[in-house]
C-alpha cells in the first residue's frame, strides 16, 4: 500500500524527447510521443525515476492536489492460497519487501491472484518498487514465477532484464569453493526458511 | 577535581568544525541551517588518536598541504603498479562510488581519482581515460560530486558520467548464473576501481569483500542489488559482488585496483594493486582493527541522544567513521558472523517485522535501546529511512526539513513517526527533558574525531583502553577466523 503524494510533471519546452523517462518508469507511466515526454497523471506513482535521469532536467517532481492511495485489500483473498504462493516463492507472508513503501509479500501474492501478471503491473496496483525502484525487483520475479506466470522483460525497456540466483539455487561447488571466505550461505539459507516457515499470529 | 577528570580535561578539546551543509537536491537550502549541535553549550570534541593511541598516523586531515602531499603518495603507490596492457589506444573507465566524496570532505577521494587518471597518463600514453561513477539511491548524487570536485575539468568534458543501477544494462555470465551490471561501466576496453577502505555499511557486507562489493552495487543494475539484499540472505549477500567480480566478462578488463586507505581518523594513505583480494585483506584488517574499536567503543554507551548533522541521507551520517545505521545496531557485534546473524539495523531485519510492530523471530535484536531519542537536525533525503523513526524517537529541526522528507519517493512515512522542532535549540531542549541524558554523540562527520557531551567523552576516555585490548586480543582473531583471513596480513600491512 502506498500513499502517492508526487507527479512527475514535464517542462516540454526543455524536453528533448529522447525516451530515457520511458524506459526506467516501473509502471508505464510515461510516454513520448511527437518527440515530447507526457505524464499520464492517474498512472503515475511517483518514484521520481523519470527525473533523476532525464538527461536535461525536463522533468520535476510536484505535490499532488489531490493525493490517493493504492494498493490491495489483502482480506478479499484466501489466506491459505496467499500463505502457499509466498511459501512457493520462500517469503513468509508478512514479510516487507518494499523497503521504500512497506509492502509486505502477501500484498504481492493478492495482487497477482487478482490478476496482475507483471511486474509494473504489481507496481501500479500496490506501490511496490516507487520508491527507490532498485531493490524489490527480485522478490516481485520470484512471486511472479511461483504463481507459474512466465517472466518477459521488455526488450525496448531498461525496467527489468531477469530473474537471478537465489540461495535456493545457489550452485553446490560455489558454496564449497568459496564457504571459507566469510560467506555463510547455508547458514542464511536456513535462516531464511526458518523466516518463511514461522505463522505471524504464533 | 581528581586526576581522572584531569587527564580527561586534557583530552577534551573544543568542538571540532563540524562537515559543512552542502547544496543538493536531496537536502534542504544549507542557509536553512541555522546552527550546528557542535556549536551548543556542553559540547567538545576527543581526537582519536588520543582515544586510540596506537592508531597509525595520518596523511589527512594534515594542514595545509596535506592533500597535495597525498596526491604524490598517491601518485608514488600507482607507480609501482603493472599497466603495461594498457596501450596508448586503448579506452580505461575509472570506477568511482558516491561514498568516497563524502569521505573527510570529499577532496581526499577526488585527489585519488585525478592521481589515478594521472597515473595511467604518465605510465601509459593512453588518454581516453573516462570516469563512471557509480550511485546508491540517489541518482543525481555523483552528477552533483562531479561538478562540485571539477572532475569534468580534469577529465575532459564528456568524459565523465554519473551512472545509476536503472540505467540501460549489460548481462554478466557468472558462477551463479547471469547477473546484470550497468552498461556504462563497461565500456571501455579496461576498468580500474577506484574505492576506499571506510566500512560504512558493516550492516550489509559485514566486512567480508568489502572491497569487492562496488560490483555488486554501485556499478551493478537493479537486479543484481536486489539479489544482494533480497535472495541470499545477511552473510551471504556480498557474495554477489565477488560472482560478478569473478565472471571473464569482468577479469578481461580489469586492470587494477586504487583504494584510499581511510581510517576512522583520517586518510592512511593509498593501496594501489593489480590484485584487488590482496587489497580486499589489507581492507579487512583496517576495516576490523580500526573502525572494530570505534565500533566496539560505541557498543559501551548505555544512554545517549543521537545527534544528525551531516549532509548525507539519515543512515549515513558518520561520527568517527562509524555511520548511523551501524550505531543503530552497536548493541551487537556487527563484526560477528556467528554470533550476529541478523544485525539489529539491516533490510533483511527490517523485512522481518510483522504488522503488528514486532519481529518474526524472537531472537531478532532491537535497534540499540541505548539511543533514547534522535535528533535530526541536519540529514538528507534519499534513502528509505522510516525504520528508524518508527523505532527510535526522533524530532526533526524545522518545517522545511519536514517537507523534503514528505515530498521524497524513498520517506514518505518518515515524518509520520517523528516530530518537528523549531530550532536546533528547542530540539535539544525537548530530548534532554524526555530522555533524562546529558549524554549526547553528534554524528557530523567532524574530522579527526567526534564531537560530543562532555559527560559521554568522560565514558570514552574510560572505556577506550580497555576496548583497544578486547579488540586486538579477543574480537580480532575470532573475525578474522569467521572471514578466512590469515592473521599474517597484520605483517604485511605493517611493511606498507
Amino acid at each position: 500500500m502506498k500513499r502517492v503524494t508526487i507527479l512527475a510533471k514535464v517542462d516540454p519546452n526543455i524536453c528533448t524527447g529522447c525516451k530515457i523517462c520511458e524506459k526506467v518508469c516501473p509502471v508505464y507511466a510515461v510516454k513520448v510521443s511527437d518527440r515530447k515526454s507526457q505524464v499520464s497523471e492517474p498512472d503515475c506513482r511517483g518514484c521520481a525515476n523519470c527525473a533523476d535521469r532525464c538527461p536535461v532536467h525536463a522533468i520535476t517532481m510536484v505535490k499532488r492536489a489531490e493525493p490517493f492511495t493504492v494498493g490491495v485489500d489483502v482480506s478479499r483473498f484466501d489466506p491459505g492460497e496467499i500463505k502457499e504462493l509466498c511459501a512457493k516463492a520462500h517469503f513468509n507472508p508478512e514479510q516487507v519487501l518494499c523497503y521504500c513503501v512497506s509492502v509486505r509479500a502477501e500484498e504481492v501474492a493478492a495482487a497477482i491472484l487478482e490478476g496482475c501478471d507483471t511486474p509494473d503491473k504489481i507496481s501500479s496496483r500496490t506501490g511496490i518498487r516507487t520508491g527507490c525502484s532498485i531493490e524489490c525487483i527480485q522478490p516481485i520475479l520470484r512471486l511472479l514465477a511461483a504463481a507459474g506466470i512466465p517472466l518477459k522483460p521488455d526488450l525496448n525497456g531498461w525496467q527489468w532484464y531477469g530473474q537471478t540466483v537465489t540461495a535456493w539455487t545457489l550452485p553446490q561447488e560455489v558454496k564449497n569453493k568459496y564457504g571459507s571466505r566469510g560467506f555463510y550461505f547455508e547458514e542464511d539459507k536456513a535462516l531464511l526458511e526458518q523466516i518463511a516457515a514461522i505463522d505471524p499470529a504464533q | 577535581m581528581t586526576s581522572q577528570m584531569m587527564i580527561n580535561q586534557g583530552i577534551k578539546h573544543s568542538p571540532i568544525l563540524p562537515i559543512g551543509p552542502k547544496p543538493s537536491q536531496y537536502g534542504i537550502d544549507p542557509a536553512l541551517v541555522k546552527k550546528r549541535v557542535a556549536e551548543l553549550p556542553g559540547m567538545c570534541s576527543l581526537q582519536l588518536s588520543e582515544l586510540f593511541p596506537e592508531l597509525p598516523p595520518v596523511l589527512f586531515p594534515g594542514g595545509s598541504g596535506a592533500l597535495e602531499r597525498l596526491y604524490e603518495v598517491a601518485m608514488e603507490e600507482l607507480r609501482k603498479v603493472d599497466m603495461s596492457f594498457i596501450q596508448p589506444n586503448h579506452s580505461v573507465n575509472l570506477l568511482a562510488s558516491h561514498h568516497g566524496f563524502t569521505l573527510l570532505g570529499g577532496q581526499p577521494y577526488a585527489i585519488l581519482l585525478k592521481a589515478t587518471r594521472e597515473a595511467i597518463l604518465e605510465k601509459t600514453g593512453c588518454k581516453n581515460i573516462r570516469l563512471r561513477a557509480g550511485v546508491g539511491m540517489r541518482f543525481r548524487e555523483t552528477e552533483e560530486y562531479i561538478k562540485r570536485y571539477g572532475l569534468e575539468e580534469c577529465f575532459g568534458q564528456g568524459k565523465t558520467k554519473g551512472v545509476a543501477p536503472i540505467d540501460e544494462g549489460i548481462a554478466i555470465e557468472t558462477e551463479v548464473g547471469t547477473l546484470y551490471g550497468i552498461k556504462s561501466v563497461y565500456d571501455a576496453d579496461w576498468i580500474v576501481h577506484c574505492h576506499h577502505t571506510d566500512v560504512r555499511e558493516v550492516h550489509f557486507h559485514r566486512q567480508v569483500d568489502k572491497a569487492v562489493k562496488p560490483f555488486g552495487m554501485s556499478y551493478a543494475r537493479i537486479e543484481t542489488r536486489s539479489t544482494y539484499h533480497q535472495n541470499l540472505g545477511p552473510r551471504a549477500a556480498n557474495f554477489t559482488a565477488r560472482a560478478i567480480f569473478e565472471s571473464e566478462f569482468v577479469q578481461n578488463k580489469f586492470a587494477f585496483a586504487s583504494f584510499l586507505n581511510v581510517g576512522p581518523h583520517g586518510v592512511i594513505g593509498v593501496d594501489a594493486d593489480n590484485d584487488l583480494y590482496a587489497v580486499n585483506d589489507r581492507a579487512t584488517f583496517i576495516g576490523c582493527q580500526l573502525y572494530g574499536k570505534v565500533m566496539t567503543l560505541f557498543g559501551k554507551i548505555g544512554e545517549c541522544i543521537a545527534v544528525l548533522d551531516f549532509p548525507c541521507p539519515v543512515p549515513y551520517v558518520f561520527s568517527a567513521g562509524v555511520i548511523y545505521a551501524n550505531f543503530a545496531g552497536a548493541n551487537q557485534d556487527l563484526y560477528d558472523m556467528e554470533g550476529t546473524p541478523l544485525p539489529p539495523y539491516t533490510w533483511y531485519t527490517e523485512a522481518f517485522y510483522k504488522k503488528d510492530g514486532t519481529p518474526l523471530l524472537g531472537e531478532i535484536p532491537p535497534l540499540n535501546p541505548a539511543i533514547k531519542m534522535c535528533v535530526h537536525n541536519y540529514a538528507w533525503t534519499g534513502y528509505p529511512s522510516a525504520f528508524f523513526s518508527d523505532h527510535i524517537p526522533t524530532v526533526v529541526v524545522g518545517q522545511e526539513q519536514s517537507d523534503l522528507f514528505d515530498m521524497e519517493p524513498m520517506n514518505i512515512e518518515y515524518m509520520s513517526h517523528s516530530v518537528v522542532a523549531k530550532t536546533t535549540e528547542s530540539a535539544m531542549d525537548f530530548a534532554y527533558k524526555v530522555t533524562g541524558t546529558d549524554k549526547v554523540i553528534i554524528f557530523d562527520g567532524a574530522m579527526g574525531g567526534l564531537n560530543c557531551s562532555q559527560s559521554l567523552a568522560d565514558l570514552l576516555i574510560a572505556k577506550a583502553p580497555e576496548v583497544s585490548e578486547e579488540v586486538e586480543k579477543v574480537l580480532m582473531p575470532k573475525w578474522f577466523r569467521q572471514r578466512g583471513v590469515d592473521m599474517s596480513i597484520l605483517e604485511t600491512l605493517s611493511h606498507r
